[in-house]
């Protein structure tokens, strides 16, 4: 078969660490076919990352060890290539795109110089010369591929200076760079906001039908599978447990994981979402009353110049009592700086926040407003101290706030029956547990002192999908139970659409839009939301009926291109 | 990131975090080596008037008829200028390397790491002025710091002691200034300045934990460091004075008689040798098990 770009089969390895070898690919079987699209889907752990370091080789072996199978690129078993040929194939055979554009990157050198070090050495490898500017203009033309015409500027560039999306559509140019037949893709624009992920999918998309790319994509996220894929592979647990074309898996998934997989992800839009009923509490929990807060700080030495960031600009919010309020909005919208204003950690620089009823600046600080408000933070792993146990943990709260200390172990204990924990977890360390439990007893401990309002600061964006919505089950019943108060803040509007009942939309440090979620959702106003919400990917032909169409004009006019510099 | 292969088969058991740093400490046989020389030197230290084959060698005891000779069955490291067994020296003069060891990093480490923690979760105008005195004294070059103290008073194991301990804190600041610089930006410390935690608890509960490893590794290496730069002293006649057996000192001594008596000078330089080799062997050992990086 002439034009199988790439064979995996009968692939089996392991591991070795401590003394002990564990099995993480079981029996592998996949293949590629020129101009196909296909993505590797499964959880975190799956197994998805490794079988692309396997293919491209740079497994660490020690400890990884491949047992059985073979790996075929056009034909050629790569197993057993010599290091020299298999370094050969890299970037002119098979190209890989890495998921985080800023780590991907030296910081310290230009962007000329880093694409150039890829041209050079591969020229070396293929016994090719090229002179210096016959490079620099063949790695122009590359950009132009990625749509960046401006290469010129972007090449003198330092990583730093440019955006996110930027630097994505940079890095999948380095992988272009040596014209590879197969890219593979591992969580493309993942770490980006929603509409810029939607910019370099689309651009990925092009690139497979105009370049003649054979794309291997390898994601959790099943809307971007939906949108990027011919044929899906579900991965769990180092087994491919099912395959078909695309429309075949999302019709009908057979494999009960596949079935979990796709229940697990939160409708947008249709039938199966989720409407939360207003809480009918008069009163107000929060009112917030034309907050701003502008980060000024001083840059230069001789000449010093003030740097000033507007965060939050001319906020007002009201928050009625068992409202699960949502602050959307992408990064560095202000909604983190908001959440921390509400918990007393930066003090507006004009403006009033009134919280159950007492003015923010004469209650932040004391026991009370501690009893009152508390936080559920995004990453369990940092919220929690690793060198100190859970009991410990819990404890914190309750000592500061006035418990008796014959009393905390009962507390404890109830606590933990509460996030849905054995008793048991009390002595364990952060490291032993997994990421969902660690956000319960994030959550746990936010409670120990029944606050009234929790914020929650992106509580399940660090956790699988699966996971994802256990917690929120959890949060759900902890609501109706204590009759708590939500200030929820994500970038994740599928999961707000089905979580909370009012949301706000922030955008550069304003809201631009706030509501009923129903309302928002189903009639968006402020184009920046219609831009938000059609940028999301979702999963059925339904779904992408009812969301907002935007036009390019539209989208443009709200939000900043990625493929021209700014400044 | 990558996610990590973390699929387990089901008849594999999990191995706690204990169980780990203790299999990589095993299987690093230089830690292990290292370890080995930390306990004969203890031992060989503590027991010396029991081990050593002619403890009264430790005074001034003078045996002319044996002077300078070579190593025997005897006398395993040879007999110095007045006929005093090596060997025994040694193993008393560790007695001074340890006690030197424990009386400089116990005062410095402790003072050192709280200045760190201090300036590092202050900030501001504490911090500068912490951290730039701390400059300062590494600015000064040891030795002339060293001789400066002990001819101000005068020279024993004591001031020695003094003016090793005086410069050595700073060394701790900076690691532990880092160490917990990196842990404020960390949510488990804004966590527990929002339930409303004291200065002292997030200072030696939430930071110093996770700081232990590091001061563990820098001070076993440490140890090694202190030993030598004593020795140094007592090699200029700064340190321990004569009889009491001295590395340094005995060094010193035997190098008027190089190279015809080897073993008199060589020797102790030796001792000096394994003695640190242990305690930076076992330093790389606990870097290597702990994971820290200095």
């Amino acid at each position: 078969m002439s034009n199988r770009i790439l064979e995996v089969s009968d692939l089996d390895l392991s591991f070795t660490t401590y003394g002990q070898r564990t099995k993480v690919l079981h029996n592998l079987n996949f293949h590629l076919d020129a101009g196909e699209r296909v993505s590797l889907i499964g959880q975190s752990g799956s197994g998805k990352t490794v079988t692309m370091r396997t293919i491209i080789g740079t497994l660490p072996m020690p400890p990884g060890k491949v047992e059985n199978g073979s790996i075929r690129y056009e034909g050629r078993e790569l197993l057993t290539l010599s290091r020299k040929q298999r370094n050969r194939l890299k970037g002119t055979g098979i190209s890989i795109v890495l998921q985080d554009p800023l780590l991907s990157f030296n910081p310290v050198l230009t962007i000329h110089r880093q694409m150039d070090d890829i041209v050079r050495y591969a020229d070396m490898r293929n016994n090719k010369s090229r002179s210096r500017s016959a490079r620099r203009s063949h790695i122009i033309d590359t950009l132009k591929k990625v749509q960046l015409s401006d290469g010129e500027h972007i090449l003198g560039s330092y990583p730093m200076q440019l955006s996110g999306g930027m630097r994505q559509r940079v890095l999948i140019g380095m992988s272009l760079l040596n014209n590879p037949r197969l890219l593979i893709a591992d969580e493309p624009g993942t770490a980006l906001d929603v509409t810029t992920q939607q910019e370099i999918l689309n651009l990925l998309n092009t690139l497979v039908s105009e370049e003649g790319l054979t794309l291997l994509l390898i994601t959790h996220n099943l809307g971007v599978v939906r949108e990027m894929a011919d044929r899906v592979y579900v991965m769990q647990k180092g087994r491919i447990v099912e395959q078909g074309t695309r429309d075949e898996i999302f019709a009908s998934p057979k494999h009960p994981y596949t079935l979990e997989l796709m229940n697990s992800v939160l409708p947008l839009y249709g039938d199966k979402v989720v409407d939360v009923a207003d809480t009918h509490h008069e009163e107000n929990a929060i009112e917030i009353r034309g907050v701003n807060k502008i980060f000024s700080r001083k840059i230069g030495i001789i000449r010093r110049k003030t740097e000033v960031n507007h965060a939050v600009k001319e906020v007002s919010l009201d928050i009625s009592r068992g409202d699960i309020f949502g602050i959307a909005g992408e990064s560095g919208s202000g909604k983190t700086t908001l959440a921390k204003i509400l918990l007393g950690l930066h003090k507006p620089n004009s403006g009033d926040v009134t919280i159950d009823n007492q003015n923010l600046d004469g209650f932040q600080g004391s026991t009370e407003f501690r009893k009152t408000v508390q936080i559920v933070y995004q990453n369990p792993g940092s919220s929690l101290n690793p060198r100190r146990t859970v009991a410990d943990q819990l404890k914190v709260p309750l000592k500061f706030t006035g418990f008796s200390p014959e009393n905390y172990h009962a507390r404890i204990e109830e606590l933990l029956d509460m996030v849905e924990l054995p008793r048991s977890y009390a002595s364990m360390y952060p490291h032993e547990l997994s990421g969902g439990q660690k956000q319960r007893v994030a959550i746990a401990r936010a409670l120990s002192c029944h606050p009234k309002i929790l914020v929650l600061d992106e509580p399940t964006s660090a956790l699988d999908v699966l996971i994802q919505n256990s917690v929120i089950n959890l949060l759900h019943r902890l609501r109706d139970e204590f009759d708590l108060t939500y200030v929820f803040i994500s970038h994740d509007l599928s999961l707000m659409r089905n979580f909370c009942n009012r949301v706000a939309i922030m955008f550069r440090g304003e809201i631009c839009e706030q509501g009923r979620t129903r309302d928002i959702f189903a009639n968006p106003q402020h184009p920046y939301t219609r831009a938000l919400l059609s940028s999301i990917p979702v999963i059925t032909a339904e779904e992408e009926r009812l969301k907002p169409v935007v036009s390019k004009a539209e989208r443009d006019a709200v939000l900043t291109t990625t493929t021209e510099l700014t400044d | 990131m990558n996610d990590g292969p973390m699929i387990k088969d089901e008849t594999v058991r999990t191995l706690s975090s204990g169980q780990m740093a203790w299999y990589r400490f095993k299987y690093n046989p230089s830690a292990l080596v290292g370890v080995f020389i930390i306990i004969s030197v203890i031992i060989g230290a503590i027991f010396a008037p029991w081990l050593a084959p002619s403890p009264e060698s430790a005074g001034a005891h003078v045996d002319f008829l044996n002077r300078h000779s070579p190593p025997s069955g005897v006398y395993l490291m040879g007999t110095d200028n007045v006929g005093r067994d090596i060997f025994s020296r040694v193993l008393f003069g560790y007695r001074v390397s340890l006690g030197l060891v424990v009386g400089v990093l116990g005062i410095a480490v402790p003072f050192g790491v709280l200045l760190g923690l201090t300036a590092a979760y202050a900030g501001g105008w504490t911090e500068w002025v912490i951290m730039r005195f701390t400059d300062v004294m590494l600015a000064i070059p040891p030795l002339a710091m060293a001789l400066a103290v002990t001819a101000v008073l005068s020279p024993n194991l004591v001031n020695a002691m003094i003016a090793i301990t005086l410069l050595w804190w700073t060394w701790h600041t900076r690691l532990i200034y880092r160490i917990a610089k990196g842990q404020m930006a960390e949510d488990y410390v804004e966590a527990a300045k929002v339930s409303g935690a004291s200065h002292v608890h997030i200072l030696f509960r939430e930071l110093l934990p996770n700081c232990i490893s590091a001061i563990a590794v820098k001070t076993s290496l440490d140890a090694g460091f202190v030993i030598l730069f004593g020795a140094a002293l007592s090699f200029l006649g700064l340190g321990v004075q004569p009889p009491t057996p001295d590395l340094g000192t005995m060094v010193s001594t035997g190098s008027e008689y190089l190279p015809e008596y080897w073993w008199e000078a060589l020797m102790p330089g030796f001792a000096i040798l394994y003695v640190i080799l242990g305690f930076n062997l076992l330093g790389d050992g606990l870097r290597d098990m702990m994971d820290v990086e200095l």
